[in-house]
């Protein structure tokens, strides 16, 4: 029986979230807070469902598609959000959070709903390279907004003008550290969504198997691992990189990379991803986007 | 009762303003020392803080009291400095509003933070400092004491001072909580060891539990805070070594002059933090560090001026208390009025009631020698008779007379009385 619930269930939600976020920011509302809670979570549960529900429709879901593949990332960052409200209740974090997650929704909505391209390759290769990416991605947009927060709190501070909003953010030694483990964290699970990804693809073509690197999203989250590598190991040889306001840069700038991966993911209709289309929608298994 | 004040406050003058004003407690004594010859029948209270320097003067003879051209003239001319730049932000109060005032201020309603406790030490100091130079007398007393009194009503009453507001406590609080998740394990650095240090040290200990460590010049003082805090004392030529190491500076020397300038700072101190961030509060006044210091990357530079957005705050939540300590001081304000212009009316009462005893008495001497057969319960009678209709008719008049000077008006009344029973001025 078809419940009714669609992506629109929860991204309303989530924009009503945002709403009530941003409304803070002006004026005073009573049980602002609970509400924003309840709201998300009632996003949460509907969110859920609906991957639940793609799940059942698809066996290999929810990372068989790009479409599920956003979900889910959007499902680990509203979590995360959710987590933040009970830990964090003062700091206006939903503010920066909330946006991404709804870009994430928005994604999904253009994104293919088609299933990923097998090649036969073992399911478990492809279910763990696309948790590694898309875990990488969370941490790469966890890293971004603590970033953007950074910058704008050490401005706010340095200019005189905390005082002037209601913006609550949380202190720069926590954002700095934030940002620390974000990008280390994204450099791990991308690297290991990078690994994983070749070691799938050597595994479903034996020894005939090459690695597609002229391929756009092959070619694009390779600059963006090797970004990630250059910036920790910046980090470990250039002492004023592990503090202030560069950490914040290098997640930004790693950021963009990801943005890239995922523009030429969603839009790049040419990359061995979509050939499924052709030679995989009969037998769908669990992949990211490499 | 002839009151007046001038001064400069945080209210209209920059800290680059009261920084040139301030005096210290040598300079204060030796000012009023000064001031003392220039009006000789004056009583004169200087409250010299980091955000007011003013100046309170009474006298008996209206005509002799200074005007407030001459007290400006006497603060400006004392730091060798001119009026223009000075006479534009300063307050002049005279009568009821200098009693108001001085309320307001040892309330701390004045403060930069409302509610702060320091600002009553600073004018009993004040006015201590101006008993011990005989400036003080009868008129200033009763204002500051009345002033010290009214403070503490308002502390016991309303709930402003309920919890511990201080400059430094909204530093700590509000502003280096925005830098640091926990004050555990940090290296505080602070650069003298005045009572705004251990204040600030205070309100740091109840944060966490911070590495706490004392440059000062005077070396035995910075090691007894340094001591009492737990911390370590390290000597003046350690300073560049120690802003490189800090994670938060507190500074509150005296020194006349910034003691990190920008050029100092980028030489000895940015090029081994590696743009790690370091919050500075420097609440002296004058600065001591150079607003230059605040743009390298990394540094955040807080003067007293740059806090008064967070005071503000402070103020905000306090604003509902604000009408409970208004009215006391509108009523303690009242009372001192009454008392003084009761006061004034002694002299006319005493005279009267001298007028009324001297005929009763010679009334009675005539009456008992009439009567030399009277015994003595018989002459008591007689006296206490006397006694009692003497009273009983003057109470109309003092009545009225002390109605009067609940609200003023005495001066009428008085005349009237002088005439009347013909007494003398």
């Amino acid at each position: 029986m078809d419940s009714g619930i669609n992506m629109i269930c929860f991204g309303a939600c989530y924009a009503i979230a945002l709403a009530l976020e941003l409304s803070g920011l002006w004026t005073r509302i009573r049980l602002r807070r609970v509400a924003c809670l309840m709201v998300t979570a009632a996003g949460l549960v509907a969110h859920t469902w609906y991957l639940g529900k793609r799940v059942a429709e698809l066996p290999a879901a929810p990372l068989a598609s790009h479409h599920d593949w956003y979900l889910l990332a959007a499902w680990v960052l509203t979590t995360i959000y959710v987590g933040t409200l009970f830990y964090y209740p003062k700091k206006s974090l939903g503010v920066f959070l909330l946006p991404a997650i709804l870009a994430l929704v928005g994604a999904a909505s253009l994104a293919a709903t088609k299933p990923l391209a097998s090649f036969e390759a073992p399911r478990v290769w492809g279910l763990v390279h696309g948790v590694f990416l898309m875990l990488g991605t969370v941490a790469v947009l966890l890293g971004f907004v603590a970033g953007l927060m950074y910058l704008m709190q050490s401005s706010r501070i340095k200019n005189k003008t905390l005082a002037s909003g209601r913006l609550r953010l949380p202190s720069l030694e926590w954002l700095e550290r934030a940002n620390s483990r974000a990008l280390g964290t994204a450099t791990v699970l991308v690297g290991g969504g990078f690994i994983t990804g070749i070691l799938s693809r050597l595994a479903q073509q034996g020894d005939r198997g090459f690695v597609p690197w002229s391929d756009p999203v092959v070619l694009s989250l390779t600059a963006m691992m090797g970004w990630l590598i250059i910036a920790e190991v910046f980090r470990l040889i250039y002492p004023a990189a592990r503090q202030g306001r560069k950490v914040a840069y290098l997640t930004i700038a790693a950021f963009v990379f990801l943005i890239l991966v995922l523009a030429i993911m969603t839009f790049g209709g040419d990359s061995l991803h979509f050939k499924s289309e052709t030679i995989g929608q009969a037998a769908p298994t669990a992949g990211g986007p490499t | 009762m002839n009151l007046r004040m001038i001064g400069w406050s945080h209210h209209e003058a920059k800290l680059d303003v009261r920084q040139m004003l301030v005096f210290d407690p040598a300079q204060t004594a030796h000012a009023l020392g000064a001031w003392q010859q220039r009006f000789p029948q004056s009583e004169l209270v200087l409250v010299s803080t980091c955000n007011r320097v003013e100046l309170y003067s009474a006298c008996k003879d209206e005509n002799r009291l200074p005007t407030a051209d001459a007290l400006i003239d006497a603060i400006l001319s004392y730091h060798n400095l001119s009026r223009e730049q000075y006479a534009e932000c300063l307050s002049t109060f005279s009568q009821r509003e200098v009693v108001q005032h001085i309320y307001r201020v040892a309330a701390s309603l004045e403060s930069m933070v409302v509610g702060e406790p320091q600002i009553l030490a600073q004018v009993k100091e004040a006015y201590q400092c101006a008993q011990q130079a005989g400036t003080t007398g009868p008129l200033l007393h009763d204002v500051f004491q009345t002033a010290l009194h009214t403070a503490k009503r308002i502390t016991s009453e309303t709930s402003l001072h309920k919890h511990r507001v201080s400059i430094p406590s909204v530093a700590i609080a509000e502003l280096a909580s925005c830098v640091f998740e926990s004050f555990d394990g940090k290296y505080v650095l602070i650069l003298g060891a005045g009572e705004m240090a251990e204040e600030t040290l205070r309100y740091l200990r109840d944060a966490g539990s911070p590495e706490i460590h004392v440059v000062n010049r005077h070396e035995e003082r910075g090691r007894q805070v340094a001591k009492n805090w737990g911390g370590d004392f390290h000597r003046w030529e350690d300073l560049w070594d120690q802003l490189a190491r800090a994670d938060l500076v507190i500074s509150t020397t005296s020194a006349e002059e910034p003691i990190v300038s920008t050029e100092a700072f980028a030489e000895h101190v940015e090029p081994r933090r590696h743009q790690r961030p370091l919050f500075i509060l420097d609440l002296a006044v004058p600065r001591d560090f150079s607003p230059g210091v605040g743009q390298a990357l990394g540094i955040y530079l807080y003067s007293l001026d740059d806090l008064t957005q967070a005071c503000q705050r402070n103020e905000a939540a306090r604003a509902a208390e604000l009408p409970a300590a208004e009215k006391i001081i509108t009523e303690e304000a009242d009372r001192y009025f009454a008392n003084a212009h009761y006061r004034a009316t002694g002299p006319v009462i005493s005279e009267l009631r001298r007028g009324m005893h001297e005929p009763k008495n010679a009334e009675l001497s005539r009456l008992f020698n009439k009567l030399p057969e009277l015994d003595d319960h018989a002459r008591q009678e007689i006296e206490q008779f006397a006694d009692r209709l003497v009273n009983k008719m003057l109470h109309p008049p003092l009545e009225s007379l002390r109605d009067a000077s609940q609200n003023g008006t005495h001066h009428g009344l008085l005349d009237a009385l002088r005439r009347l029973f013909q007494l003398e001025d």
